[in-house]
């Protein structure tokens, strides 16, 4: 899978690079609009990121031309602008997603695994972690080809988990993927913890290996190391 | 007071004293020359009686005449040059009707003899006259202060006419819309120089606004990607298996305040952009599918405090604002009524056709009248989740619109009412 990364900020493309890259990933980067607009017309990519505010133009106008090439890119714009018509925009000239800044790596690597999974109409949909298996069409979930039954919530948690594995997640990244960012509002993620004590229990009682580790009371990681 | 009012008072305070000066000076005149005509008539009376006198009285016999007007007689004292002539005060008429006199007393030496000549001349025509003359110049007067005053007040009105309308422009105008206002050249040079500034500044306005909402959207854009860049740092870092638990705490802890600050900057950002009006709208939209819509999202938050729920949606409210600012507005208020609710307490929400009314149960004291909207005003137990904004812009949201909101505190009852 081949990603490209347009940003020009280079610490947070760094950052960005360095987690896609660990989660096995190809990925190229862009630092402005000229270089990422000859990326995009010379070679192909599976996705691609792009930061609205370029040097030499707008990330807009590299969604736009992506468009023209008739590219079967994902695109995901991130951008330091939370703004509805921004939104719109972007979704109108074709992107897959809108991603506002500062996000949390993992959130940004779900997008565009939920998005590589949308495109990629030849391979099968199915998530598979050992034992575990997700079909997210249908959300089902088998464990060692048993069927379990999770709440639409635990659902969406175990798949963030997974598609984030070995990866420590914070609270907060878990609360902002599951209910969204304006759950912040109310300022408490504690109640994350019933949530992932439910999942953990009938993953074991689905005789799941025991892959989520609390650590050290601050965050959840999905790992089988 | 209106500067017409005042013009006219200042007028009127002018107009008195001109025409009262005029009045008396011209009743003066009026006055005097009625006396110097009656006092020449009584000189020339008297200059007939010293003729006869002299004429009649060759012989050595004397005369005396005594009537009510005139009375002459033989004196001891000496003769003297001039007559002199002064008020009589009061003395009977013929009707015998108090009336004023004025009479005429000299001395003159006739032959050998001195005569004593007074001569009365009653001043009842010449009152009459006065009377008739005042009445007059009051008529007269009063016609011209009332004719002043319609003039004054119409070339007024005229006038100001071109101030009035760019006041009326003024009034109506709204930030949004400042550019297409323009005040028209007129033929007062005063209002034209008027207009010119008023031209001058509105473009300056529109200008500010302009940069200022240029300047709000920069803001959230370079104070968000340093934050960005932190927290992809922080989340690298995190994943370091060499870490020890108190560094991992001391990282999370850092996560978390760059959380809080990535929030407020949004949240002064969204207030920034209530007071730019970047939010104004026609749109109509249903606030019960607003709150319908946070309840769901909320759900977990509500039942792991164990709250009591009472929801009472039968009627809409329909409220003309921004689809974000209807999020926020009842994101803000549904998450402080859970956040601030104790467990096992009790929330409940009511739409009718003109209001929304959210209460709920908390152990914490009532919020002060004073401080209630202030920004940055929060409880120290909400300190570390909280960025104090929350009810600061819930306020600028309904001062936004046409709604009004109020608050009360009853024993552990807390009471948003929001009202058309």
């Amino acid at each position: 899978m081949k990603i490209l990364i347009v940003e020009d900020e280079k610490s947070l493309r760094e950052s960005i690079k360095k987690y896609l890259d660990y989660q096995g990933y190809v990925c190229e980067v862009a630092d402005d609009y000229a270089s990422a607009r000859e990326k995009v017309l010379s070679f192909s990519y599976d996705c691609v990121v792009v930061d609205i505010g370029l040097a030499g133009g707008s990330g807009f106008d590299i969604v736009a031309e992506l468009k023209n090439t008739v590219s079967k890119s994902g695109i995901i714009i991130i951008s330091a602008k939370n703004a509805l018509d921004d939104k719109i925009r972007g979704l109108e000239l074709g992107s897959d997603d809108y991603l506002t800044k500062p996000f949390h790596l993992s959130e940004l690597n779900a997008r565009i695994q939920a998005i590589l999974r949308r495109r990629n109409f030849g391979g099968d949909k199915v998530i598979i972690f050992n034992e575990i298996k997700l079909w997210p069409d249908s959300r089902r979930v088998t464990i060692k080809e048993k069927p379990v039954e999770l709440t639409e919530k635990e659902y969406n948690l175990l798949e963030y988990l997974i598609a984030s594995k070995g990866w420590l997640l914070t609270k907060a990244a878990i609360a902002e993927h599951i209910w969204g960012d304006e759950y912040l509002q109310a300022g408490e993620y504690d109640f994350i913890y019933s949530h992932i004590k439910n999942l953990r229990k009938k993953l074991l009682d689905a005789g799941c290996g025991d892959y989520l580790k609390t650590i050290y009371g601050s965050g959840y990681r999905f790992s089988d190391v | 007071m209106k500067l017409l009012t005042k013009t006219t008072i200042y007028f009127l305070a002018a107009m008195v004293a001109l025409l009262g000066f005029t009045g008396v000076y011209l009743f003066i005149r009026f006055n005097e020359g009625l006396n110097e005509r009656s006092d020449k008539e009584m000189l020339y009376e008297e200059l007939q009686w010293v003729n006869y006198l002299q004429s009649a009285t060759s012989v050595n016999a004397t005369f005396r005449l005594h009537s009510r007007d005139i009375s002459i007689y033989p004196t001891d004292a000496p003769a003297e040059s001039l007559a002199s002539v002064s008020d009589a005060g009061q003395l009977p008429n013929e009707s015998g009707i108090m009336v004023p006199y004025r009479q005429l007393r000299q001395i003159v030496g006739i032959g050998q003899v001195n005569y004593q000549i007074d001569i009365k001349k009653s001043q009842e025509q010449k009152l009459a006259l006065v009377r008739d003359f005042t009445r007059i110049i009051l008529v007269v007067f009063a016609g011209l202060f009332l004719a002043t005053l319609i003039f004054n007040w119409a070339i007024s009105r005229r006038l100001w006419r071109p101030f009035r309308q760019s006041l009326q422009k003024i009034r109506s105008t709204d930030l949004q819309k400042m550019q297409t206002v323009h005040f028209n050249e007129t033929n007062t040079t005063e209002f034209n120089e008027l207009n010119a500034t008023l031209n001058l500044m509105t473009g300056k306005i529109y200008n500010d606004f302009l940069s200022m909402k240029e300047f709000t959207e920069n803001a959230a854009h370079e104070m968000q990607t340093p934050i960005a860049v932190i927290q992809s740092k922080l989340e690298i870092l995190l994943q370091d298996n060499n870490l020890r638990e108190d560094q991992m705490a001391s990282l999370i802890q850092v996560t978390e305040a760059l959380t809080r600050l990535s929030r407020l900057n949004q949240d002064l950002l969204l207030l920034a952009k209530i007071e730019n009006n970047q939010y104004a709208t026609t749109v109509h939209i249903s606030l019960r599918d607003v709150i319908r819509k946070y309840l769901v999202l909320f759900s977990e938050l509500i039942r792991e405090k164990h709250l009591n729920v009472t929801i009472e949606l039968e009627d809409d409210l329909i409220v003309t604002m921004h689809e974000s600012l209807a999020d926020s507005l009842i994101s803000n208020l549904l998450g402080n009524a859970i956040k601030h609710n104790f467990d096992g307490g009790s929330l409940s929400l009511k739409t009718t056709t003109h209001s929304f009314e959210i209460s709920n149960t908390s152990r914490r004291e009532a919020i002060p009248k004073n401080r209630l909207f202030s920004r940055f005003h929060m409880n120290t137990a909400s300190r570390s989740s909280s960025t104090g904004l929350g009810l600061a812009i819930v306020k600028k949201i309904i001062d936004s619109t046409n709604l009004r909101i109020r608050y009360h505190a009853l024993g552990e009852v807390h009471t948003f009412y929001i009202e058309k």
